[in-house]
């Protein structure tokens, strides 16, 4: 080992010098004092009187000292016969007493490199000195006891134990020190909670807020200097055999900042038990609590940990494996339990994407603990509890399908407006579809997990599945079209409750158009769904179009016909009469009702306007302007000329408006449909309707 | 083949498997197809005799081996084992699960199933904690063990590991002040020093909330646990039966577990009703018996667990504890012949405790992963009548 002499020894002579001024002056042995002594072989009470002076005079000769050792502890090591031990020379005292003093004034506090964090040079030689003696007492106690040298063994051993204690405790003090740490940490714990307070609803759903990111590198809060230190400590008390205190040290001490630190972000623990009898309400605001915390984890807490760990234990890679794994392993646990204990809650429909949430954190959290070191137990736990999250998902959403199964009306909504089971739904898959990726992840995942069990059971006669085999498309995307198909034959069931054909084509209309709109509208679903589908329902939804054209104006247009209003050549006035009267009835009738019937979509609102003025206007202009003449000089005109062809196309642009009135009507029925609903269903159901 | 004369329920209880069976019978006749009727019979029959035969099976063991490491492990197999073939019954009996009372039953037994869950995950905590200790006896062997000599500062390693142990093992329900007298006594020299370093090895014990207690954990999994009636039995052709084996079954391995492995709050009060006539009744019951006999004996009545393997390192512990303090040095033959002796059964217990803690761990998890999902298989069966978020509609007439 090749050093500076005159500069360390300078050092350290520097401070013992200071500190012992006085009491050395008297008697000042040098070295070679001692190595006259050492031919007495010292004794346990003798050791007691050897000046505490003494040894700062031959501190110059520290190097020689070291020197002595460790050619004497060669000569043990590499002696023939561990019997014949070689005589222990005094050096070994002189050591012995230079480490101890220098325990001491760590103790007593007179060096000042303790807080100030520094590896000093004084450091340096003590973590040297420290493992010298270890060294020398391996050696003594490789041989026989019973010889020589015990009694050197018994100083030797205790030196090092004492050293070892005082580093395991510098060591923890260090650890400790880190409560700075846990002071940045409470400050980041406010602001999280503040960002989390203030958004509560996109804040999980967005990546995370920025203190946490641009925090990254101060966690956990060490100096670089501390860290040295540590280094230096963790690779004496290894190298001295101390290897399970010190991981003892560092594990407890780092779990429980770990611990303190997710408790500050408002980390709880929640039995499984209570998880269940929570409230909704009560354990989103926990999920979301969870979220923030595994999310933190998995981007700061865990990368910081592991960095930490790594310089601290930098000569010890398997060692520094172990440690994080073991911590990461206590937290990861405890962020399971919760997840396990959310999978286990009730089913129903809110909780979907909650849960979606926390399958794609514990998808996040497996990158950031699961390097090849970590092992396969962990990764397959977190991906087990993220399969039972996922599981619970795949059956809330395939709950849509018995839902929509199980909603049999009785009653119409009223003028053929959008039923809300139409928004809800469509809502629900197009939130639904902002996690479309993780669906149809959870989906393939489930679907090979039932083959399985279809295969074991052959039991599942269900003919719609084997209909499903035929399609094409991944497991989530049938499981949406088998929702949209439901949702379809549920309307269509629906729409016979209507008695008159044209407001049943109206209802049809208005639902598939919304439907339409909807799944247009997402980026999510389109591709889904896909263009054929897109096409298959607009011309649907043109048929519904002209089947509504033909029953409600195709009727009225008979009043319009030329044909029969003639007889031999003259025209008949009363069946022209009877023809206008007849057609005056009819329309007003038409408008009476059409007017209260409501199509909310402004586009099809003016599709259907348009066409019927399209018909309806050419039509009478010309029925008009042909016969006109003939009833113009009698009496009444206005009782068979009701209406001018401006009038009608005047009219027509009213219809469809939903009036004051029936307006009042649909929400007075919508609103009674929702009251039917369980108090708690009724908020989620308005949201997801008010945020359409 | 269990006989045909139905005496009535309450009657004959002397085979209760086989009165169950014929009570189901007469009901069954007309409903199902024979075929059916002999399948389930057996079924429910074999479960019976199954959780009989498997407890028996943990009965003939000697104190010595009673709540020892490897017993314990036997004791989480049966109660897989016991578990799956409930799960089979279940499953194969699925058209029962909406039925009253099977309904109630089930939910029943699956909150019983939730809170043996948070049992486990206490368990497994307990299980960290002795992991905790196996590493201070590490810490002793390291420093007595495989010397050819051994020095005074190696004992002082020792010491300080034994201490830190003796803290560690400590139960929680003694106070601080207990705690601080015991460490002084030890003679070190900073007592504050000390106390913050004890601060360390509790503060890692528990993961749970501070006021969970598995006691009253015990206490909430055996509530209204009875024995099913002759009407709840012909209701549910006899599943009712499998319940409450099962039911019971779970309550005394979450029970022995508490008794066996450190966890927060324990306490051996939890009664057991079992009538006698259920063929698995005796073996548990005598297990229950056995236990508690052990929970009182005098030695172990302030143990944090009564596990063996716990009771040798306090033993153990103890007794190099003593010869560490009456050692002087140099040390005499004789002395260093008694240290080796007592590395020697240190060395025995630390193998017995390295290579037990592992696979119980194993086992653990697999009833903490198969848990979940049994208890969602449970939930999934009843969702079928679980009142979803359209569930309102099929009331509703509009």
């Amino acid at each position: 080992m090749e050093k500076n002499p005159p500069e360390k020894s300078g050092s350290f002579t520097g401070r013992n010098s200071f500190n012992n001024n006085d009491v050395s002056t008297p008697r000042t042995p040098s070295l070679s004092t001692i190595d006259e002594k050492a031919d007495g072989h010292h004794q346990k009470g003798e050791r007691d009187n050897v000046d505490e002076g003494l040894l700062s005079d031959q501190d110059h000769n520290i190097d020689q000292v070291s020197q002595d050792i460790d050619r004497f502890t060669h000569s043990l090591t590499t002696v023939d016969d561990k019997s014949k031990a070689p005589e222990v020379p005094d050096v070994v005292e002189t050591f012995s007493k230079i480490v101890e003093s220098r325990i001491a004034k760590y103790y007593s506090g007179e060096m000042q490199t303790k807080s100030a964090g520094k590896v000093t040079e004084e450091d340096a030689f003590f973590i040297e000195a420290v493992l010298r003696i270890s060294k020398l007492t391996n050696a003594f106690s490789d041989i026989p006891s019973s010889s020589t040298t015990t009694s050197s063994l018994n100083r030797t051993s205790m030196v090092l134990q004492k050293a070892m204690s005082f580093l395991e405790e510098e060591f923890r003090a260090l650890l400790e020190a880190s409560s700075a740490a846990n002071v940045n940490s409470k400050v980041l714990s406010i602001k999280l909670s503040n960002s989390f307070n203030s958004k509560p609803d996109d804040s999980d759903r967005c990546a995370l807020p920025e203190p946490e990111s641009t925090r990254n590198e101060e966690y956990p809060a060490y100096t670089p200097e501390v860290m040295r230190r540590m280094n230096r400590i963790v690779t004496a008390m290894i190298s001295a055999g101390y290897e399970t205190e010190c991981c003892q040290v560092y594990g407890i001490t780092r779990r429980n900042a770990f611990m303190e630190a997710i408790k500050n972000l408002e980390f709880e623990k929640i039995s499984i038990d209570d998880v269940q009898k929570m409230q909704w309400e009560t354990l989103e605001v926990e999920i979301a609590k969870w979220i923030k915390v595994v999310q933190h984890c998995a981007t700061v807490l865990f990368p910081g940990e592991r960095k930490h760990c790594e310089v601290v234990f930098s000569e010890y890679p398997s060692i520094s494996r172990s440690l994080f794994r073991n911590l990461a392993g206590a937290v990861v646990v405890q962020f399971l339990d919760f997840a396990e204990a959310v999978a286990m809650t009730k089913r129903s429909a809110e909780k979907l994407f909650k849960f979606l949430d926390m399958y794609e954190t514990l998808q996040d959290l497996i990158p950031a603990i699961a390097r090849p070191e970590i092992s396969n137990e962990m990764k397959s736990e977190i991906s087990a509890a993220g399969d039972r999250i996922g599981e619970a998902a795949v059956n809330i959403f395939c709950d849509l399908e018995n839902s929509i199964k199980s909603d049999a009306a009785k009653t119409p909504v009223p003028g053929g407006a959008v039923h809300p089971l139409t928004r809800y739904v469509m809502n629900y898959l197009k939130y639904a579809c902002e996690y479309k990726d993780t669906l149809e992840k959870i989906f393939q995942f489930q679907q090979k997990k039932n083959k399985v069990e279809v295969e074991v059971e052959a039991s599942i006669s269900d003919g719609e599945r084997d209909k499903d085999t035929d399609r094409e498309g991944s497991p989530f995307s049938l499981q949406l079209m088998r929702v949209m198909d439901l949702l379809d034959s549920n309307l269509e069931a629906k729409s016979s409750l209507y008695k008159d054909p044209s407001l049943r084509d109206i209802f049809l209309m208005n639902n598939g158009r919304y439907i339409l709109q909807k799944i247009k509208g997402s980026m999510e679903i389109r591709p889904l769904m896909g263009d054929s589908w897109c096409r298959r329902r607009s011309t649907e939804l043109r048929q519904y179009h002209k089947s509504y054209q033909r029953e409600t104006w195709g009727k009225l247009l008979q009043c319009l016909k030329h044909e029969g209003l003639q007889v031999s050549g003259k025209v008949c006035k009363p069946v022209l009469k009877e023809r206008f009267k007849n057609f005056n009835t009819m329309f007003d009738e038409i408008y009476k009702t059409q007017a209260t019937w409501v199509v909310s979509d402004d586009q099809l609102q003016s599709e259907l306007r348009v066409s019927i003025s399209a018909v309806v206007i050419p039509a009478y202009r010309s029925f008009l302007g042909r016969f006109r003449q003939y009833l113009e000089s009698g009496r009444q005109v206005d009782k068979y000329i009701k209406y001018q062809p401006e009038d009608i196309e005047t009219l027509i642009e009213e219809l469809f408006d939903g009036n004051t009135a029936s307006m009042v009507k649909v929400v007075r029925w919508v609103a009674q449909f929702n009251v039917r609903t369980t108090s708690r269903n009724i908020d989620f159901f308005q949201t997801i309707v008010e945020l359409a | 083949m269990p006989s045909t004369d139905y005496q009535g329920v309450s009657a004959s209880f002397s085979n209760f498997g086989r009165s169950i069976l014929s009570i189901r019978r007469d009901q069954v006749h007309s409903m199902e197809n024979t075929h059916e009727a002999t399948r389930q019979e057996f079924e429910l029959e074999t479960f019976q005799r199954q959780v009989a035969d498997r407890f028996n099976g943990l009965l003939p063991v000697g104190s010595d081996e009673l709540l020892s490491l490897s017993w314990v492990r036997k004791l989480l197999d049966v109660f897989l084992c016991c578990q799956e073939e409930f799960r089979v019954i279940m499953f194969n009996n699925k058209e029962y699960m909406n039925r009253t009372p099977m309904d109630r039953l089930m939910s029943e037994f699956s909150e019983r199933s939730v809170k043996a869950l948070d049992v486990c995950n206490a368990i497994r905590d307990g299980i960290e904690q002795i992991r905790q200790w196996k590493k201070q006896l590490e810490i002793v062997l390291c420093a007595l063990d495989n010397q050819r000599s051994l020095g005074e500062g190696q004992f002082r390693r020792a010491k300080k590991a034994l201490i830190d142990l003796e803290i560690g093992m400590l139960d929680e329900k003694e106070s601080n002040a207990s705690l601080a007298h015991r460490n002084r006594s030890f003679g070190r020299n900073n007592v504050q020093k000390d106390h913050k370093s004890l601060g360390h090895f509790r503060s890692l014990s528990w993961s749970v909330s501070r006021a969970w207690s598995a006691a009253r954990q015990l206490q909430a999994i055996g509530n209204n646990l009875a024995a099913p009636r002759g009407n709840e039995i012909i209701a549910t052709n006899g599943l009712a039966v499998a319940v409450f084996t099962m039911s019971s079954v779970l309550l005394f391995v979450m029970w022995a577990l508490v008794a066996a492995i450190p966890c927060q709050d324990r306490g051996l009060q939890t009664h057991f009703y079992i009538p006698r006539q259920f063929t698995w009744a005796a073996p548990i019951l005598s297990l229950h018996e056995r236990i508690l006999e052990e929970s009182k004996k005098r030695d172990r009545r302030n143990a944090c667990g009564l596990l063996k393997e716990i009771h040798q390192i306090e033993k153990c512990a103890r007794r190099m504890n003593e010869l560490a303090d009456s050692i002087q040095f140099p040390l005499t033959e004789e002395k260093e012949g008694d240290v080796r002796q007592r590395v020697q059964e240190l060395v025995e217990v630390f193998k017995a405790v390295k290579d037990g803690l592992d696979p119980l761990e194993r086992q653990l998890f697999c009833v903490l992963v198969f848990g979940p999902w049994y208890i969602s298989f449970m939930l999934q069966s009843r969702l079928l009548s679980v009142v979803s978020i359209f569930g309102f509609w099929l009331l509703t007439e509009y």
